[in-house]
């Protein structure tokens, strides 16, 4: 014990618990950073699927492309439900849903003309909004 | 003439050199998560990167000896394994990352899954190494990495940004519990850019292209002018992201969604541009962190060592380069996102930098070396304090994001 009534070990402890109140502000959840995660990607693959069929990129740029989504996304749904963080058992099946619509846009997209490319759009954008907003609340 | 050309050839390659997969990486990422709040970052390293490739080539032209020579030599053998030490797991970690690059770029290209096509940019890569001469592994890549400036045409095309996106500038989108991702990029973009592998390859470059005290102007130029310019493809990304991505609630999680910034400004060519500048860059990168790396082995263990030299008479100098590449083809194999890796191995860069570079200003205020061409107060102030941020926000940033999951 020094003259101001604090140990070193006591001091070591206070940086200890400053240093985990304040991790616990500075990061998000477990769950949140996935879901938020997950609403970034079917964002990019809707973006994918809109510019290959305005021209703006080849096929092959996304079907490079979508194999990178699918790799982000798999085993999300798996997870989600014993993240740390996770909302009630009704919000995580929505969730799942969406996910479940919008993963097989991903795994089987449609880059031609002569497929409803539209609908995945909708389906990939609609899971996207979904799982942005699950991570804000 | 012959040394307009000289000079002329080192900015091109430094400005063409300058990106790769992970200033790519931090670049995008940067952009579409917090808008142009970490331009600063950008700013920053560049600063430290000019300083620092500035030093070591008035070092290695002074002395005649490279970096990795002088830390044995003033430091003893064993103190030499600790930088050692942290190069090896951090530059098989970034090399894994760059071959991922090259084989992503591919897949963009080819349209087939960059996994198949991981094993053929190794051995692009180890078949460059093995039979290229320096000046083609220096300057080739380099050289086609000039496409990186069709970055800055992108962002010209797309036209002034809004004033919310602006007000970025000086107030980063950092929402509650994001501050740990903020600081982990701060870290990743200080450690992708100030990359310690660049310091030995540089040195042992100068070694191999014969500089001597006369090639301090070359230096000094190549290092202002040329990493100056280069550093505009990364900030020019950071702003595609930004102005593209960010409005699409996009993050930037893998590389391919990087390039679709380009491909708004420029249509199907700009996808095509992103894929050949993360190809060129990706693969310039690997090169040069194969080189470096065993060129630091080489110096350090006292073998013979030289790109120009017969393999034979360089056998184990070979050997250990096959070594590393395999290592890395291992971490590569496990299937991390090379995005992903390349954040996690700058990041890591960036915890190391004190270890890799510490030992270098007390070598460049050694007169031993330097004669009277020590480092000044302001060179020595700067490296000291980049340092220190880099480590402290890696330190704080890297356990967060591993706890969390993120990253």
């Amino acid at each position: 014990m020094n003259k101001t009534g604090f140990s070193l070990p006591a001091l070591v402890l206070l940086a200890l618990l400053i240093w985990t109140l304040a991790g616990c502000q500075f990061t998000q959840s477990p769950f949140a950073l996935a879901v938020s995660s997950a609403g970034a990607e079917f964002a990019a693959a809707a973006t994918t699927l809109s510019y290959v069929h305005s021209g703006k990129i080849s096929t092959q740029y996304a079907q490079g492309s979508f194999v990178n989504y699918r790799s982000q996304l798999d085993g999300l749904d798996r997870q989600l439900p014993s993240q740390q963080g996770a909302p009630g058992r009704a919000s995580i099946e929505q969730l799942l849903a969406l996910y479940k619509v919008a993963i097989r846009a991903v795994d089987d997209p449609c880059l031609e003309t002569s497929c409803n490319w539209q609908a995945q759009v909708a389906a990939l954008n609609r899971a996207s909004q979904a799982f942005l907003k699950a991570a804000g609340s | 003439m012959k040394k307009v050309f000289a000079i002329a050839l080192g900015i091109v390659t430094a400005i063409g050199g300058f990106l790769d997969a992970g200033t790519v990486a931090t670049s995008g990422e940067a952009g579409a998560k917090y808008g142009f709040g970490l331009i600063w970052a950008v700013i920053l390293a560049t600063i430290e990167i000019i300083l620092l490739v500035e030093m070591v080539g008035r070092f290695t032209a002074v002395s005649q000896k490279t970096y990795a020579d002088a830390i044995r030599e003033k430091f003893g053998f064993k103190f030499y394994l600790f930088p050692l030490a942290s190069e090896l797991i951090a530059e098989s970690l970034l090399l894994a990352a760059e071959l991922g690059g090259v084989a992503i770029a591919l897949s963009l290209l080819t349209g087939i899954s960059w996994h198949y096509l991981f094993p053929v940019a190794a051995l692009l890569v180890l078949i460059l190494v093995w039979s290229a001469s320096f000046d083609i592994i220096e300057n080739g890549p380099a050289l086609l990495g000039l496409v990186t400036l069709s970055f800055l045409v992108g962002v010209i095309l797309l036209g002034p940004p809004k004033l919310s996106l602006l007000q970025t500038l000086w107030k980063p989108p950092v929402q509650q519990g994001q501050f740990a991702d903020y600081l982990y990029l701060v870290a990743a973009i200080l450690g992708a850019t100030i990359s310690p592998y660049l310091l030995y390859f540089y040195s042992s470059g100068a070694i191999e292209e014969h500089w001597s005290g006369k090639s301090l102007l070359l230096n000094r130029v190549t290092a202002i002018v040329g990493m100056g310019f280069g550093s505009i493809g990364s900030l020019a990304l950071l702003i595609l992201s930004a102005i593209v991505l960010r409005p699409l609630n996009m993050q930037a999680g893998t590389l391919g969604e990087i390039g679709l910034a380009m491909a708004k400004p420029l249509g199907i060519v700009g996808g095509y541009l992103f894929a050949v500048a993360l190809f060129s860059t990706c693969l310039g990168a690997a090169l040069e962190v194969v080189l470096a790396v065993s060129y630091n082995v080489a110096q350090g263990f006292g073998w013979e060592w030289g790109q120009n030299q017969n393999p034979v008479q360089t056998a184990r100098y070979y050997a250990f380069m096959i070594v590393f590449l395999l290592i890395a083809v291992i971490i590569g194999l496990l299937g991390i996102d090379p995005l992903q890796l390349a954040l996690f191995a700058s990041t890591v860069i960036a915890l190391f930098l004190p270890v890799s570079l510490s030992p270098f200003l007390f070598i460049m205020n050694d007169p031993a070396y330097l004669k009277d061409k020590t480092n000044g107060w302001f060179d020595n102030t700067a490296i000291i304090l980049i340092l220190l941020i880099a480590f402290a926000v890696a330190v704080v940033s890297i356990p967060l994001e591993i706890i969390t999951g993120g990253g």
